[in-house]
């Protein structure tokens, strides 16, 4: 096997073929569903939204396209598109192949601030609009608690970081396990469902409340790049090149748990992009995080709308947990393209 | 004129001292090198030189700016260092790694300028590495190896580079020629040069002067031909060292008991 770093005509290939793959996804996502409505209205439609053409649909096709399929397929653009970045950009700033975005405790913190907020609605504590509220807060808390933990992170080292986040989940999930132990079997199948994260509930309301964090934090996440590349030397050689290389890491992890807790808050705990999509990536156009990043944001964002689509069609009318579908679909990917190219991680 | 000023430093690991009361300074354009036994504090002090360890009390300047007053990028336009065990990440170019010696000038978020890529292509070419510009740095052996690596602390365009044992794993000859080419650009360049050394033929053979280093202390400083002829040599090493003459180089030899 050839080690030489890709050429550029293969990277613009894959972001080409990745643009297109976004495109086509995005159109999946308006198109399929149980109201059959025809690919080429509902494109026609976009089309007229941008002032080409002319809108053919119905009223009702209208409500179904714009008011439940679009923002559906926007939030799970945002949501594929934050959590392959954050994946990414953990696995260059803990140089750990094994990094994905919870790997700091938002999973646990937001499992935690959800598991309260849904086991305490009937006693009348908190109301359902409440649930993205606290996983939201108890992503950031959980965050910053490990950081303190860590040593707030300037003076430790990534490894510290990474065991006070192993050690922090384990103490928040004790607490949510001993809170899902009191609740009611109902309130029980509810936090299940949020656990395994979902695309149902989304609405614009929802895609306008995460979109600022979302777009700010992917901006930082994939300008880190650079920084990325040259931290991947190792610590002290990095600082010798006149790298910060703590605050580097601090803004890297800040950037990514904030995105990952607003997108957590919203569609729940999808788990398996964060970690494969780099991977995916990285195995097409090497080891670069100036490519890696960018290239994510796309693939993570097409990836989890098709998986999406497929979870609400695939056994309709009922749903199957959408991180069920991004494993099915994303394991055997990765291991196709391992099987192919064995030693890539930097 | 010193660029290196290390004054009374003491460096400390929890309850052990790494170095203590150490000065030591090195005139502009001349290469020293600190020898000692394992264990002696060679690598701590040229860390420390680098910025890159806590100091306890103590000074250390180059150019006469104090190393632990400044921030990480002006430092690194200062000094340059190669380390004993670089990391080397797969899948990066050649010409990648040689441009990360000019992070420190162009920063994290812009891309290299016409003059940062003029400097890489420069120190490629001066350290003949321009054929493997394009390589990916696992490809290349040990030799090659370490010469990206001083082209990359070369690239960084510094006055003082510290090297902590750059001929590790390196047969005789790629030895010779890696410090060859360091001599070269000390010449050419006027670079002041702190390295630590275990051979202490090469050792002798390189440097304008050599520091003996032991437990933390300076134990003897001056001329190469001076120290390898000192009998504190053979005794801070505790064995017997005998200094042989060949075409008028020094070679130092340990004897057998």
């Amino acid at each position: 096997m050839s080690t030489n770093p890709p050429n550029p005509r293969r990277v613009a290939v894959v972001t080409a073929m990745t643009i297109v793959a976004l495109v086509a996804a995005a159109i999946c996502g308006l198109v399929v569903g149980p109201t059959s409505i025809g690919t080429w209205r509902v494109v026609g439609a976009v089309f007229a939204h941008l002032g080409i053409g002319h809108d053919t649909m119905s009223s009702l096709q209208s409500t179904i396209v714009w008011q439940l399929r679009a923002p559906r397929m926007v939030l799970g653009l945002l949501a594929g598109a934050m959590l392959a970045v954050a994946g990414g950009t953990y696995q260059g700033v803990f140089r750990n192949p094994l990094a994905d975005p919870y790997l700091l405790g938002v999973a646990a913190g937001a499992g935690l601030g959800a598991t309260f907020a849904i086991v305490d609605i009937g006693s009348g504590l908190v109301t359902p609009t409440w649930t993205p509220l606290l996983a939201f807060v108890g992503a950031m808390i959980a965050v910053a608690f490990t950081w303190l933990v860590g040593g707030r992170g300037l003076r430790s080292s990534a490894a510290t970081l990474i065991l006070a986040g192993v050690a922090v989940a384990a103490l928040l999930t004790s607490v949510q396990t001993y809170l899902q132990q009191q609740a009611s079997s109902g309130s029980i199948v509810r936090v299940y469902i949020w656990l395994l994260g979902s695309l149902a509930s989304a609405s614009w309301s929802s895609v306008l409340l995460v979109l600022p964090y979302v777009v700010i934090c992917i901006v930082v996440c994939v300008m880190a790049g650079r920084a990325l590349d040259a931290m991947s030397v190792g610590e002290d050689e990095s600082r010798s090149l006149g790298i910060r290389v703590r605050q580097v890491r601090f803004i890297v992890i800040a950037a990514s748990s904030l995105g990952t807790a607003a997108i957590v808050s919203a569609v729940g705990l999808i788990g398996f992009v964060g970690i494969i999509v780099p991977h995916i990536v990285r195995l097409l156009v090497g080891t670069s995080y100036r490519r890696i990043l960018p290239i994510s944001v796309l693939f993570g964002a097409a990836f989890l709308v098709f998986a999406d689509t497929l979870a609400r069609t695939i056994m309709a009318p009922s749903e199957l947990p959408l991180g069920v579908v991004t494993a099915a679909i994303g394991a055997p990917v990765f291991v196709l393209i391992l099987s192919v190219r064995r030693s890539y991680v930097r | 004129m010193s660029w290196i000023d290390v004054e009374n430093l003491r460096v400390t690991a929890g309850s052990k001292t790494l170095l203590s009361d150490v000065t030591l300074h090195v005139e502009a354009g001349t290469w020293c090198t600190i020898i000692g036994p394992n264990g002696a504090g060679k690598t701590t002090l040229v860390e420390s030189v680098a910025g890159l360890r806590r100091i306890a009390s103590g000074e250390v300047s180059v150019a006469g700016k104090s190393i632990a007053q400044l921030h990480e990028r002006a430092r690194a336009r200062l000094v340059s260092l190669v380390p004993q065990q670089p990391q080397v990440p797969a899948g990066m170019t050649v010409q990648d790694y040689v441009g990360l010696g000019r992070v420190a000038y162009h920063g994290l978020l812009r891309a290299p300028s016409r003059e940062d890529k003029n400097v890489v292509e420069s120190v490629l070419d001066r350290l003949s590495l321009s054929d493997f510009a394009q390589r990916d740095v696992v490809t290349l052996s040990g030799g090659e190896r370490q010469r990206m690596v001083l082209a990359r602390a070369l690239a960084q365009s510094t006055m003082v580079i510290v090297l902590d044992e750059p001929t590790t794993g390196l047969d005789v000859r790629h030895q010779m020629e890696l410090l060859e080419l360091l001599k070269n650009e000390v010449a050419d360049c006027g670079l002041t040069v702190l390295a630590t050394l275990h051979d202490l033929t090469l050792a002798g053979q390189f440097a304008d002067r050599l520091v003996l280093l032991d437990e933390g202390e300076v134990v003897l400083d001056g001329a190469a031909r001076d120290v390898v002829r000192s009998r504190e040599l053979s005794e801070r090493y505790g064995m017997n060292l005998r200094v042989l003459d060949v075409d008028g180089s020094d070679v130092i030899v340990p004897v057998r008991h």
